[in-house]
């Protein structure tokens, strides 16, 4: 293969990766919009505090001699996505439910409350310096001839992708074969006949919360593993970046907010591969506009597509 | 209590006699030294205090100036520049006509303006802006390096030491970042090397894949880096990562122990411009072994530059056998002085020729050993 295919292969590859975790997060944002038709501004920083969560048990079960890194994640994956559903039932439960029926800007501010609050939070127990961790999933396959140009595709990005693609997966399932999924999409479709039809929509929308938020935590513990840093203002930009994914793809659709994560993570790779990168942001809110522009409901956001 | 106010009587009787003392004696120098005693940055102060005090020791020790005793005087400006304005016409009302100080830079620029009218020497050993120096004053020194200095400095070590195949300059599009970044590139440029990229990250970004794959496609063997160390350090990682292995270089910047935390063992033998670490200087020893005895900290960045700028001030009194401030100006202008921190030599502005950064290494321990 010649340089130029190969760069545009590492490139791609970059761009899927980061894509994944934008996806991740973004399905949070379109499954509540889905049901309730609000954006869940404090989803961003659910994210964050599942990457802190992670840090802090991985960090506790190294120090406590633990040397096995599966069981490692697997335990600090547990950990963060329980913690970050308990912040997504509360956060639904103090900033949405009591608000439920009243002014639809009046729950868009107090999200935005409960997102500075969960920042600031997150700065007075825990510091606001960057606290990092050392790499713990290192080394990767290399292919290409390194002469012309080198591509690179590490564990941890393969890891990403594995992790992202089952947790889709099993959403997909549990939306479309569970009786909770199919509550879901009740909610989604018809909000006040369903509670007529006695199905407690207050339990439903609780759920959307905590599996939004457990997917945030997901997201947390892969980029946290990945940069291997988080400081409490991470949840900002990248819950600003999952909303455009979600919004690109067509918010209130889970496959949109998937292709919305791609298109995002590979854009963005791309105009940095090609153009100075201060233009990526540039480009990729751009792009945003000029979707919105031409195709208001996002590339998905068709009526009959399935909505959660 | 009585034993107390017996104490109390005896202490204020001793300084009274101590105070005449001096007066009659009428050979006792007084050297003001402004800065922060206290506020939120009263460590710098500290720092400046534990140099002058010690210079003014040791000079005692030898005999004095011209037969004098120096004394340092304490002035208290908080690092606020109303507090320095204030500071500053007391100084003069004291008549006290040598300066050392102040240390803020933003306290430093208006109290300058006071003393060059007033006609009192001031050398500051912490100021770093530019501006201070740009008004054309006669009476202000500094014996600190600009920070704009470091960016020729880390051009100069590009060119001639490391002598890189292909450089890129990468900068954090933040104006401490994107100036020196800026320094760097136009220096390499005017001496025939051209960065083959030059390009800016932003501030908070953490996947920098895309960037990393750039400089590896672009056969990139040396990288400037303006900006700080978060930044460096993910890219520092992630280039490791990926298997980019260039030479980094960055500013002050980036030198903080974080930088090794972040990037962990990648942070090994990355380059950086520093203030130089003078209490290493071995010349140095015996001083930096007394201040030590006294339970103090010879660390501090501006505690061997307060030291020198008080060697300054009193060599010229010694050559030009005067104190007059405005004679010492002219002779501090105009000649070379052998100090703690080195030779010190000055240009028409009053700041100095040479740079007091240096090039250093740094460890992935988080401690840094000057570049070879």
């Amino acid at each position: 293969m010649s340089e130029f295919s190969l760069y545009l292969l590492q490139q791609l590859i970059n761009g899927l990766t980061i894509g994944s975790t934008y996806a991740l997060i973004a399905i949070g944002y379109t499954m509540v919009y889905g049901i309730i038709g609000m954006i869940n501004f404090a989803h961003g920083e659910i994210y964050m505090i599942g990457s802190y969560v992670t840090f802090i048990v991985i960090a506790g079960l190294l120090g406590m001699g633990m040397v096995s890194l599966p069981i490692i994640l697997i335990i600090a994956l547990v950990v963060a996505m329980f913690i970050a559903s308990t912040y997504g039932w509360t956060i639904e439960r103090v900033a949405y439910r009591p608000l439920r029926g009243s002014n639809r800007l009046i729950p868009l501010i107090s999200a935005i409350g409960m997102s500075i609050f969960l920042q600031n939070f997150v700065v007075l127990s825990q510091g606001s310096r960057d606290v990092a961790l050392p790499p713990q999933i290192t080394g990767g396959w290399n292919f290409g001839d390194p002469s012309v140009f080198e591509v690179s595709l590490s564990y941890m990005q393969v890891l990403i992708f594995i992790i992202t693609f089952i947790s889709m997966t099993l959403l997909t399932l549990f939306i479309s074969r569970s009786r909770m999924g199919r509550a879901c999409r009740a909610c989604s479709e018809d909000l006040g006949m369903t509670n007529l039809l006695g199905i407690d929509t207050n339990k439903i929308i609780a759920l959307t919360f905590i599996v939004g938020a457990a997917l945030a935590a997901i997201a947390g513990l892969l980029l946290g593993l990945y940069y291997g840093v988080v400081n409490p203002f991470v949840g900002f930009i990248a819950g600003l970046k999952a909303f455009t994914a979600a919004v690109l793809g067509g918010i209130g659709s889970i496959p949109g907010a998937v292709l919305g994560g791609l298109i995002l993570g590979v854009t963005e790779a791309m105009t940095s591969a090609f153009f100075p990168s201060e233009y990526k942001d540039v480009v990729s809110f751009g792009l945003l506009v000029l979707i919105l522009l031409f195709r208001p409901s996002g590339l998905l956001g068709k009526p009959e597509v399935e909505k959660v | 209590m009585n034993q107390f106010r017996k104490t109390l009587l005896g202490l204020s009787t001793a300084v009274c006699i101590m105070g005449l003392t001096a007066a009659a004696q009428a050979d006792t120098l007084k050297i003001a030294l402004a800065g922060p005693a206290t506020g939120p940055v009263a460590q710098y102060g500290d720092m400046q205090k534990i140099g002058v005090m010690a210079a003014i020791e040791d000079i005692n020790k030898a005999g004095g100036v011209n037969g004098m005793m120096l004394e340092g005087v304490i002035y208290d400006d908080a690092c606020d520049p109303k507090q320095a304005v204030a500071v500053a016409n007391k100084i003069v009302n004291d008549g006290i006509t040598q300066v050392v100080g102040h240390l803020c830079s933003s306290s430093t620029e208006p109290a300058a303006d006071i003393y060059e009218e007033e006609g009192v020497l001031m050398i500051t050993a912490a100021s770093t802006s530019p501006s201070i120096t740009e008004k054309g004053y006669k009476m202000v020194f500094r014996t600190i390096g600009l920070d704009s200095l470091q960016g020729s400095m880390a051009a100069q070590y590009i060119l001639n030491t490391a002598k890189p195949a292909r450089v890129a300059v990468i900068h954090d599009k933040q104006q401490y970042g994107e100036g020196l970044a800026t320094a760097v590139r136009d220096q390499l440029a005017e001496n025939g090397v051209k960065a083959v990229m030059f390009e800016g990250v932003t501030p908070g970004d953490k996947d920098f894949s895309a960037l990393i794959a750039k400089l590896k496609k672009e056969n990139v063997d040396f990288v400037y880096y303006g900006g700080y160390h978060p930044e460096l350090g993910l890219i520092l990682r992630q280039s490791a990562e990926k298997g980019f292995d260039a030479q980094f270089m960055g500013p002050e910047g980036v030198v903080n122990s974080d930088l090794a935390k972040i990037a962990g063992d990648a942070a090994e033998g990355v380059l950086a411009t520093a203030p130089k670490s003078f209490d290493q200087n071995p010349v140095n020893e015996a001083r930096v072994a007394a201040i030590k005895a006294k339970g103090e900290d010879p660390t501090g960045p501006f505690v061997f530059t307060a030291y020198a700028a008080v060697e300054v001030m009193t060599d010229a009194m010694e050559a030009t056998k005067s104190t007059d401030s405005e004679a010492l100006a002219d002779y501090i202008r105009s000649h070379d002085f052998d100090t703690a921190i080195g030779k010190v030599k000055y240009d028409e502005k009053g700041d100095l020729t040479e740079s007091t950064f240096l090039v250093y290494r740094l460890h992935k321990d988080g401690s840094k050993t000057p570049a070879e």
